[in-house]
């Protein structure tokens, strides 16, 4: 996961597409255009940060179908949306589904290239979460089950004299227990695992679907 | 002796109840009032009258006289001796007073109706003389001109040197006074043209000029007052206005008038009731014929005119339809909307009624119509114009700013990116301006045509305006259009929106069926001498109870239709000896339109 942002431009109509592609490469991105929704999908997207810029309407699926094909994948990539005319719904819609910006052609490039710059910002920080996460997540796995009770136990805010009692087991197990589990996940003081407990917490929601 | 001169001097008692009407005008045949009220005058007789109208021209102002005026007995009273006119019409003052003072040796007993005649010039009349009197509005127009112009000091009036001229420069010289101090009044009354030429030309921007024409300038050169005025428009280095609606288009501004096409119309009118047997005396008539304030759009424009504080009954002639000058961004298309809107409605009750009061002409409220629902398919189709519109204004917009930027980049300048960018730009301009053109060509208030035109040209334009239409709709439209070129004669807008009509019909059809039958096929199948155009759609169909309904007019089943599109439809594919006819398959509906390829000789002038 790295490289330069690769903008994909998914318009049918060819003026404009070509139009997009062309400003976009003049505001210093990469970018790459596609007649219609169809050709997008049998695209096989590289390993570099990315967002569409996408049109609502096109012969055959429209831009909303695609992004509601792209909600679907695990990490659905940001999109922006361009609309020949001011159309409400669809609008709602969109946003609703989660796109960065709805604009109407002809969109002020100003404020296309601000739309772009908030949609790869969301996407930079999304997979920074998701890559800590996941960081976090193979720690999580190297842990034996004792080792993920007794750091479930330290991250719910238990003593060392609670955990053994909840466990039955006696204290210096759980303090045998204790220093390989902060070997393995790498922290050096009681601190540092305080803080990776605090991080736990705060993504209890992820800690739940791992192992 | 007494006994012959009697019986030479009456009309033959055989011919005593004639059924021609006989029109004598005060002026030459080609003098633009004339062509206009004659025009009016047909317009309004039924056909059976409009074949027995004959026309005489006593040609005043250039020849007058008692020796012509005898001559000119002689000559009617010889001449309409075995063709007794049943009805005069006195067509201006000096044709009137002429029959006043000689009816009773013409044509005694026969009624008069005149036309063209202020009540002023009217001098107690005999009962069975009857008309609605014209008022030229001088001081209304010279009214309306000061508040459109109100930095005016000074107004200069323009008059001729013929007698009728003198009479008018008379009665101007009356009623100026009336605008003092307001501004003060110049009279340029029967001077030279090198005199105009140097005057009209230095006039600064605190004067106006009023003129109601000449038949003679002061070298002694006669011409029609409509030439007169564009005379005076062409020298005039401030605004002309003018009391004659046969001066519009010649430069004029225009001003407060009645119309004499209307003059003729309700002469005719009056011809129609009295030819119906009624009495002359029991005709209740108008005390004069009514005024509007008439103007050149394009002067109005060239002058800065700033019309807003007209009425109502404010007429503009020459004028473009507005929204398509500024259709540079959405905004014009939600001002579009709001014209096409407003001018549907205006065009439909407010011109429809007045229209109709003023002239009941059948052809042209056809014509009307056809333009009115022209608007409502614009209005309907205002979603998609957006959409063709913004397309290529996008496209420009990102390739200008993309070659802003690159310029700003970089220290040398890029040429062949550039003129790559604006070669697309030139191609997106060109792609827009014919969108425009042909929603132009579509919604554009225009003259009926009747002229050779190619009809797979025609329906390829239509594709054009309706792809977008169907790809907002998520339908699949087909044009099934042979090669060849099929000329048909006729009214190509006209028949390009009868195919409209049936397009957005059979796309409406298809609203509520399942995606694999939203589909509308356009065919076109030509034989020998006619060629059948087919629009096609697998939607709900028409309902058994509805079928026998579907031309008519209001009839519709869309709680936003005006039920107009197929009644008009039906009506234009009439007026080019055609058939529309509709056909109900197991799924959907199949209209067509027959159209002859070689049409009838007289075909109805739509």
């Amino acid at each position: 996961m790295n490289g330069a942002p690769l903008i994909h431009v998914v318009d049918d109509d060819d003026g404009q597409r070509n139009a997009l592609v062309r400003l976009l490469g003049a505001a210093g991105y990469d970018a790459r255009g596609h007649a219609s929704v169809g050709d997008f999908l049998l695209y096989e997207l590289p390993d570099r940060p990315c967002c569409l810029v996408l049109d609502l309407r096109m012969p055959g699926k429209s831009g909303l179908d695609l992004q509601a094909v792209l909600n679907e994948r695990e990490r659905p990539l940001p999109v922006v949306f361009l609309s020949g005319n001011a159309d409400v719904t669809s609008s709602v819609r969109a946003m609703k589904a989660g796109a960065i910006d709805f604009l109407t052609k002809p969109v002020d490039s100003a404020v296309l290239l601000k739309a772009i710059e908030t949609a790869l910002a969301r996407e930079a920080t999304q997979r920074q979460a998701e890559d800590e996460a996941l960081r976090v997540g193979a720690l999580l796995a190297s842990l034996s089950t004792r080792e993920r009770a007794v750091l479930d136990l330290i991250v719910a805010g238990s003593l060392n004299k609670q955990i053994a009692g909840s466990l039955g087991i006696a204290e210096r197990t759980v303090k045998l227990h204790r220093a390989n589990l902060m070997s393995k996940l790498n922290v050096k003081s009681p601190a540092q695992l305080g803080q990776l407990a605090e991080q736990l917490r705060e993504r209890s929601g992820l800690t739940r679907f791992l192992p | 002796m007494l006994v012959l001169s009697t019986v030479l001097l009456s009309p033959d008692p055989a011919m005593a109840n004639g059924s021609s009407v006989l029109v004598l005008f005060s002026n030459g045949r080609l003098l633009p009032a004339n062509v206009e009220v004659e025009r009016g005058l047909r317009h309004s007789l039924s056909a059976e009258h409009r074949g027995s109208l004959f026309e005489e021209f006593l040609d005043a102002p250039r020849f007058r006289g008692a020796d012509f005026e005898r001559a000119a007995v002689d000559y009617l009273r010889v001449k309409y001796r075995a063709r007794r006119p049943a009805i005069i019409v006195a067509a201006g003052p000096e044709s009137l007073a002429f029959i006043l003072a000689h009816r009773s040796v013409l044509f005694p007993g026969v009624p008069v109706v005149h036309v063209g005649v202020s009540s002023t010039q009217l001098g107690p009349l005999p009962a069975d003389v009857i008309g609605v009197p014209i008022e030229y509005d001088f001081s209304g127009t010279i009214d309306q001109a000061l508040r459109w112009h109100p930095a005016t000091r000074q107004v200069v009036i323009v008059t001729g040197a013929s007698p009728s001229d003198r009479m008018l420069e008379d009665r101007l010289r009356a009623e100026a006074v009336r605008f003092q101090p307001r501004a003060r009044f110049e009279f340029l009354a029967g001077v030279p043209d090198a005199e105009l030429v140097r005057r009209l030309g230095a006039l600064k921007s605190d004067s106006i000029v009023f003129s109601p024409g000449y038949f003679m300038n002061g070298d002694g050169t006669e011409m029609s007052p409509r030439e007169s005025a564009m005379r005076l428009a062409t020298l005039s280095a401030v605004p002309v206005y003018a009391p004659y609606d046969t001066f519009i288009g010649t430069g004029v501004v225009g001003g407060r008038m009645p119309a004499f096409f209307d003059a003729g119309m309700i002469a005719g009118r009056i011809i129609e009731r009295l030819m119906a047997g009624e009495d002359a005396g029991s005709i209740h008539l108008p005390a004069a014929q009514a005024t509007a304030l008439h103007v050149d759009w394009r002067q109005v424009e060239r002058w800065g005119i700033q019309t807003s504080d007209a009425g109502p009954d404010l007429i503009a002639h020459y004028k473009p339809p507005e929204f398509l000058e500024q259709y540079a961004r959405e905004a014009a298309v939600a001002l579009a909307l709001f014209l096409l809107q407003s001018a549907l409605t205006a065009g439909l009750v407010i011109e429809r009624r007045r229209r109709r009061r003023a002239e009941s002409s059948i052809l042209r409220q056809r014509a009307e119509l056809a333009h009115a629902t022209r608007l409502q398919i614009g209005a309907q189709l205002a979603a998609s114009i957006a959409h063709e519109i913004n397309q290529p204004l996008g496209a420009i917009l990102n390739n200008a700013d993309a070659g802003i930027m690159i310029l700003d980049a970089r220290g040398s300048v890029p040429t062949a990116a550039l003129r790559e960018i604006i070669g697309d730009i030139r191609r997106a301009d060109l792609r827009a301006s014919e969108v425009i053109r042909r929603l132009r060509a579509l919604l554009a208030q225009r003259e009926v045509e009747q002229r050779p035109f190619c009809l797979e040209d025609m329906l390829h334009d239509v594709q054009a305006i309706m792809r977008s239409e169907a790809e907002l709709r998520n339908i699949a439209l087909e044009f099934m259009v042979p090669e060849g070129r099929t000329i048909l004669i006729g009214d190509r807008i006209q028949m390009q929106q009868v195919v409209i009509n049936l397009l957005l019909n059979a796309l409406d059809a298809c609203a509520d069926v399942p995606a694999g039958r939203q589909r509308v096929s356009v065919s076109m199948k030509a034989d020998a001498d006619s060629v059948t155009i087919g629009v096609r759609d697998l939607g709900q169909g028409i309902p058994v109870e509805h079928r026998s309904r579907l031309f008519e007019s209001f009839f519709t089943t869309r709680p936003d239709g005006m039920g107009m599109g197929l009644s008009i439809s039906r009506t234009l594919v009439d007026a080019h000896g055609g058939r529309i006819w509709a056909e109900h398959p197991e799924e959907g509906t199949l209209l067509s339109v027959r159209l002859p390829i070689s049409p009838p000789q007289c075909m109805a002038q739509a």
